[in-house]
């Protein structure tokens, strides 16, 4: 079973979790001044975004054992 | 699947596991319409190609779309307002032009319709008034470049005026700085790339290594900071401002203070950078295509560093050479660390500072993946033009082509560059600024101050002479 876990777990990263938002109006909200000379619009952020669980800057493709999937119907959690 | 389940539940044979979504990839497809570089890649080459199709039918309907009341020359209220009174339909349909290319883009992008429309008219009707104070005859005299004076005006409006934070929606500084750039590579020629586009790469090379690494190492030596957050402001400093920032942010999984504290270092030194730079180049006589190279080596971000080299180009009385030298610097040159120092310090941060598994190994691909995009329009629109105009005889195209093709290429090129100009003040409320902190203020302004220096020397000094023959 723990096998079957483990595949479980790495076939999730922060883009599947709860915590996880990369919404390009959201980041600018959240970062003030970021547009002023830049954007989340913009490739060079590619798909990162704000783990509001520990307050990071993050790629999606990032793993942690507080993971909680954004689909409340899969209970997939560290 | 409508209850939840637990682990065990929700897969417990090796078949289910193996239908768990797969591990996450890079955006894919997605990115070709959901990241304003694309956008910016579509709308100037599809103005470029619009532009192109319209002279060789001997259509001037572009060239009448591209008015600009910023070479009036103007010396009294009547003739400006006589001008607008002619024209009224021509800047209405402009306008209306701007308004669904760049609204049916934004909206695509996921912007609301309902705030850029009116947030874009503002912006649109500052645009003309900016235009208008730089199109006095006696502007020069007084320093009125519009780059500086639109800055201005929109920090005023912004600090004092409360407007409304929805209205950043229509201030989209990046997008239209991209734009503009497309556009300005299509009056760039190639050759002039490959000439010098070795010895941008190499200053920017060697401006990007020593302010990355003298901020990095006086941030954690002397200040003991964090080494997220060194690595944050070193690469703001040294690369591309908030964007490189931003793609070290997340490849080092920095903390949400450490952008903060970028974002508010990198805007407010990237302020008075526009401003220092072009007047003491002023002040040194300095070739405008040296200064622009300076300004493209010292200043932070795209946005800022093409007013600072617009407006010192004007004040020198040659525009041309000025945006050469930045481009090939800072677009050319620092802009292409960016991918690069995101998967360096990734793998960094992966391999030696995280104790914790750090998810997935991060990719060479970061590199492409952090890749300002745009850079690619330009490329694309410098060739195809180059290789269009080659056929033309010097006479025949300065006499022909430059009025025809180029020159409302140019306008247009001005106009999205007023945007931004105007989009940087509007979007900078210094009260909305986090805090940056004494230590992380003093690591970041040691590298502004090596950056300025080294980036003065380089450029007047070690390759003055390759700068000098720009904008010819």
């Amino acid at each position: 079973m723990k096998r079957l876990l483990y595949e479980i777990r790495i076939n999730y990263t922060c883009s599947d979790c709860k915590y996880f938002s990369d919404d390009p109006a959201e980041i600018e909200e959240a970062f003030p001044g970021l547009n002023s000379l830049s954007s989340a619009y913009a490739s060079v952020k590619s798909n990162a975004g704000v783990c509001s669980r520990h307050g990071l800057f993050i790629s999606p493709r990032k793993q942690c054992e507080d993971f909680e999937h954004s689909d409340s119907r899969i209970a997939v959690s560290g | 699947m409508a209850d939840k389940k637990s682990v065990t539940d929700y897969c417990e044979t090796k078949e289910c596991a193996a239908e768990a979504p797969p591990k996450p990839t890079h955006m894919g497809w997605k990115e070709l319409y959901l990241k304003e570089d694309w956008w910016a890649i579509y709308l100037g080459i599809g103005i470029v190609v619009v532009s192109l199709i319209a002279f060789l039918n001997g259509s001037t309907a572009v060239k009448s779309l591209a008015i600009n009341p910023g070479g009036l020359k103007w010396s009294s209220i009547d003739q400006l307002f006589g001008h607008f009174g002619s024209n009224l339909h021509l800047y209405a349909l402009q306008f209306f032009s701007w308004l669904v290319i760049f609204g049916i883009s934004t909206r695509i992008m996921g912007i609301k319709t309902s705030e850029f429309v009116p947030s874009f008219l503002f912006l649109y009707v500052l645009s003309i008034i900016m235009f208008s104070i730089g199109g006095w005859v006696d502007a020069p005299k007084y320093n009125l470049e519009p780059p500086l004076v639109a800055l201005i005006i929109g920090l005023l409006i912004a600090n004092v005026v409360p407007l409304p934070k929805w209205m950043d929606s229509g201030f989209r500084v990046e997008y239209f700085i991209k734009t503009g750039i497309v556009l300005l590579g299509a009056t760039f020629p190639i050759t002039l790339v490959v000439s010098a586009g070795p010895v941008a790469l190499f200053q920017a090379t060697v401006i990007s290594l020593v302010t990355c690494l003298t901020i990095y190492f006086v941030a954690t030596k002397i200040f003991g900071l964090d080494k997220r957050l060194a690595s944050v402001i070193g690469t703001g400093g040294a690369v591309c401002g908030v964007s490189g920032s931003m793609a070290i942010a997340s490849a080092v999984g920095a903390k949400k203070e450490h952008l903060y504290t970028s974002v508010t270092l990198v805007v407010v030194w990237a302020l008075i950078m526009i401003f220092f730079i072009p007047f003491v180049s002023k002040g040194l006589n300095l070739n405008p295509g040296v200064a622009g190279a300076w300004v493209g080596t010292s200043e932070f971000a795209d946005a800022a560093g093409f007013a600072a080299a617009s407006a010192y180009g004007r004040m020198a009385g040659n525009e041309n050479a000025a945006i050469q030298g930045f481009t090939l610097m800072k677009v050319i040159g620092r802009d292409m660390w960016i991918g690069i120092w995101s998967f360096i310090f990734a793998l960094i941060a992966c391999l030696k500072w995280e104790k914790e598994e750090c998810g997935t190994r991060p990719s060479p691909m970061e590199i492409w993946w952090r890749f300002p995009k745009f850079v690619i329009g330009f490329f694309i629109a410098s060739l195809f033009m180059t290789a269009i105009t080659s056929g033309y005889s010097p006479d025949d195209f300065n006499k022909i082509v430059k009025p025809g093709l180029i020159m409302p290429i140019v306008s247009l090129r001005s106009w999205a560059f007023i945007f931004c100009f105007l989009s940087i003040g509007l979007t900078t409320r210094f009260k909305e600024l986090k805090a940056a902190g004494m230590k992380p203020f003093l690591a970041f302004t040691t590298g502004v101050l090596v950056n300025v220096a080294l980036g003065f020397t380089l450029s007047v000094y070690v390759f003055g002479n390759y700068w000098m023959g720009l904008g010819k």
